[in-house]
């Protein structure tokens, strides 16, 4: 119904580039300069394998990992305003929902990409397609990541044919068009079901490995999937914010940001909560000597001590809850962009201590007692810090494009001057 | 139960409101539903079932049962620290120097005794890489092998990851260099794995299976057991039928007290180990 009234009524007219203002463009042109970068170096590791990279048999996973897990957590506004939406019935959250689905769309893409360059058979990507194997958490993950996409690209399917005015004369997919929105309501349950499944797969990816004291939890699913919310909004939330200053509009009516800003503040809450009782229990109520030991080993030889305590709690959940929820800080749109840039660094510090904490503490299947194993390090290489900006960089230009040309906003309006 | 069907009859009186906890329509909705998911489960419980055991296992299907589960002994005690063992698996696998499938490391005991611990895979029952593999490209046979499929490993490296042992290695890079371990410690027996694959150690796969098709007893006849077992020069190594209880595997396992690393995970390994003295 939506999508036809802004056809008949609102005409979505693109923005374009040609009238772009300087600093856009300039920042475009750096995009595409990064993207080229992370091309140039995506095709080194194709060629040469992953042997140019910093990794090894002890520490076989790092930034590109850490990236795609961000990526995935990242895009998870996209089912969380869509339970939002059609699951509590806050159809006002709407205004925001083809945002949340653009960036989770690109989220995904992205995690794909850093994938693709990550497995060393790229050739065989579509392999769990194939050859299924149920215990694997990582084969569910694959299978839901493939169909939430897939979710992800119907949604996003009306809302092309709708800001193309030659895609719209097409009869065929005007009636497709018409035809997938009346069914978006299922279809966005069933990314909510799959959603569910994945982001929380993705910690347990982690969580289920009992031969790693450090990871070994049954919170770390959860965990996974609370902090995806709060930083997937965050940075659905900042990009819409940002698209707003930029081009003096009002993206989405105030009390939207308001309400999105809330939401985001009790998900901060919840996540801390499960966070400091997953801690307390492990860290401070019992004793596991495995797990002690590590522990002690990264609060002495790791910072992944001290970004756990700043990082990801202080900074990356606890002062943003604050703001979020507190009404003279949620007014000031400012600041909001500012807590929700530290619920998305939180977030992306999370995972990279997640990855590397797990893997520094070495294996010990010796049954002697002298410390044979060394800790485990690794910082990545320059090639893999090129494919990293340039998937990044895919995903802040691909966005870019689709606020200039694409009819994400539907209720954008400008600012009286 | 048997009452139940009489109460389904369609009476002609017209719907009363409940005086009891539960109306009639309710409990019968209740009891159809309980019915329905009963029958659900039951259709549901067998293909269900193939996927929680045979997939992962294999058991009973394309290969048969086998009647062996191969296993190793090694004896901490006997052992010297030689390393002859790494060198053979390297010749007979063509493994380079940071790939190696079986590795040998310097521990001691609490009391300060210094031994050697020598460690393939273990091959272990519940294989902690086998659950994790997205694609089943590595899995276990039903003589306890847990084997790779080379053309299926996506090279994700969760098993690595996965395994706590440290027994996979990963080709970084397409092999070109030269097996320095050969010809003195063997002859290169299996192809090189290609680029991008995860790799471990097979127990020697290939003579187990090539040796049991040609009439010969892996652990006993020299060809049809691994290359670490037959070079060892002080005999620390035994490889065998643990199924047969007259394997020499078996016969050490029940006459004296033998640990296996990491029992705690429950990963029940195929490699025991004799400790040394001073360590329980």
């Amino acid at each position: 119904m939506a999508a036809e009234m802004h056809l008949e009524e609102r005409p979505f007219r693109r923005l374009g580039l040609r009238k772009a203002s300087l600093p856009v463009k300039l920042w475009i042109v750096l995009l595409g300069l990064c993207l080229i970068i992370g091309v140039v170096s995506g095709v080194y590791v194709l060629v040469n394998g992953l042997g140019v990279t910093n990794l090894s048999n002890a520490l076989p996973w790092g930034l590109w990992i850490t990236l795609d897990l961000s990526s995935i957590g990242l895009g998870a506004g996209a089912f969380t305003l869509s339970a939002a939406v059609y699951l509590l019935g806050l159809k006002r959250f709407e205004a925001i929902a083809r945002a949340a689905v653009m960036v989770g769309l690109l989220g995904y893409t992205s995690a794909m990409a850093a994938l693709f360059i990550d497995i060393g058979r790229p050739d065989r990507f579509y392999h769990p397609l194939i050859y299924w194997n149920v215990h694997s958490v990582l084969w569910e993950i694959t299978m839901c990541v493939v169909l939430y996409s897939t979710v992800l690209v119907t949604e996003l399917f009306p809302v092309v044919v709708e800001s193309s005015a030659r895609l719209r004369q097409i009869k065929f997919l005007r009636s497709l068009a018409h035809r997938l929105h009346s069914f978006m309501p299922v279809v966005a349950l069933l990314g909510v079901g799959l959603s569910m499944l994945h982001q929380s797969s993705l910690g347990a990816t982690y969580g289920i490995l009992t031969a790693r004291p450090i990871w070994y939890s049954p919170s770390a699913p959860v965990l996974f999937i609370l902090s995806a919310v709060t930083a997937g909004v965050s940075l659905t939330l900042l990009v819409t914010l940002l698209s707003g200053k930029l081009l003096a509009k009002e993206m989405i009516p105030p009390d939207i940001v308001s309400g999105v800003a809330r939401l985001i503040g009790f998900a901060c809450i919840a996540y801390l909560y499960l966070k400091m009782w997953s801690w307390a229990a492990t860290n401070y109520y019992s004793y596991v000597p495995e797990q002690q030991l590590g522990a002690e080993v990264l609060k002495r030889y790791t910072p992944y001590d001290f970004t756990f305590w700043f990082g990801e709690v202080v900074f990356g959940a606890l002062i943003p809850a604050v703001i979020f929820l507190w009404r003279r800080t949620r007014q000031n749109h400012n600041v909001l962009m500012l807590a929700a840039i530290m619920v998305i660094a939180g977030l992306v510090i999370n995972r990279w201590n997640m990855t590397l904490s797990g893997f520094v503490i070495p294996l010990d299947w010796s049954p002697g007692v002298r410390d044979v194993f060394p800790i485990n390090s690794y910082e990545p290489a320059l090639v893999e810090w090129g494919v990293a900006i340039g998937i990044v960089a895919y995903s802040w230009l691909a966005y870019t494009l689709a606020v200039r040309f694409l009819n994400i906003y539907p209720d954008a309006r400008d600012l009286p001057k | 139960m048997s009452e139940n069907p009489q109460e389904q009859q369609p009476t002609t009186l017209p719907p009363q409101p409940s005086s009891g906890i539960i109306s009639r329509r309710e409990f019968v909705a209740l009891l159809v539903g309980t019915g329905a998911t009963l029958v659900m489960a039951a259709t549901l419980s067998e293909p269900l079932d193939y996927f929680a055991r045979d997939i992962l296992t294999q058991r009973g299907s394309e290969e048969g049962h086998s009647r062996h589960r191969w296993g190793m002994v090694i004896d901490l005690r006997t052992c010297i620290g030689c390393d002859y063992c790494v060198y053979a698996c390297q010749a007979t696998n063509d493994t380079a120097d940071d790939m190696r499938w079986n590795i040998r490391i310097t521990d001691e005991t609490p009391r300060g005794d210094t031994f050697y611990v020598t460690r393939p895979c273990l091959h272990c029952h519940h294989a902690p890489c086998v659950h994790v593999c997205p694609v089943a490209a590595t899995y276990a046979r039903s003589d306890g092998l847990v084997v790779m499929d080379y053309d299926k490993c996506i090279g994700c490296r969760y098993c690595q990851t996965a395994c706590p042992y440290g027994a996979r290695s990963f080709n970084w890079r397409e092999r070109s260099d030269v097996n320095t371990h050969t010809p003195e410690w063997g002859a290169p027996e299996v192809p090189r794995r290609p680029k991008g694959v995860v790799e471990k150690c097979t127990f020697c796969i290939h003579r187990i299976d090539a040796g049991l098709a040609n009439g010969l007893m892996p652990g006993v006849d020299v060809d049809a057991t691994p290359a670490c077992i037959n070079i060892c020069p002080v005999h620390a190594r035994h490889f065998g039928d643990l199924n047969d209880p007259n394997s020499s595997v078996s016969r050490i396992i029940a006459s004296q007290p033998t640990i296996r690393l990491r029992e705690d995970l429950g990963t029940d390994p195929s490699v025991y180990y004799i400790p040394p003295e001073g360590l329980v």
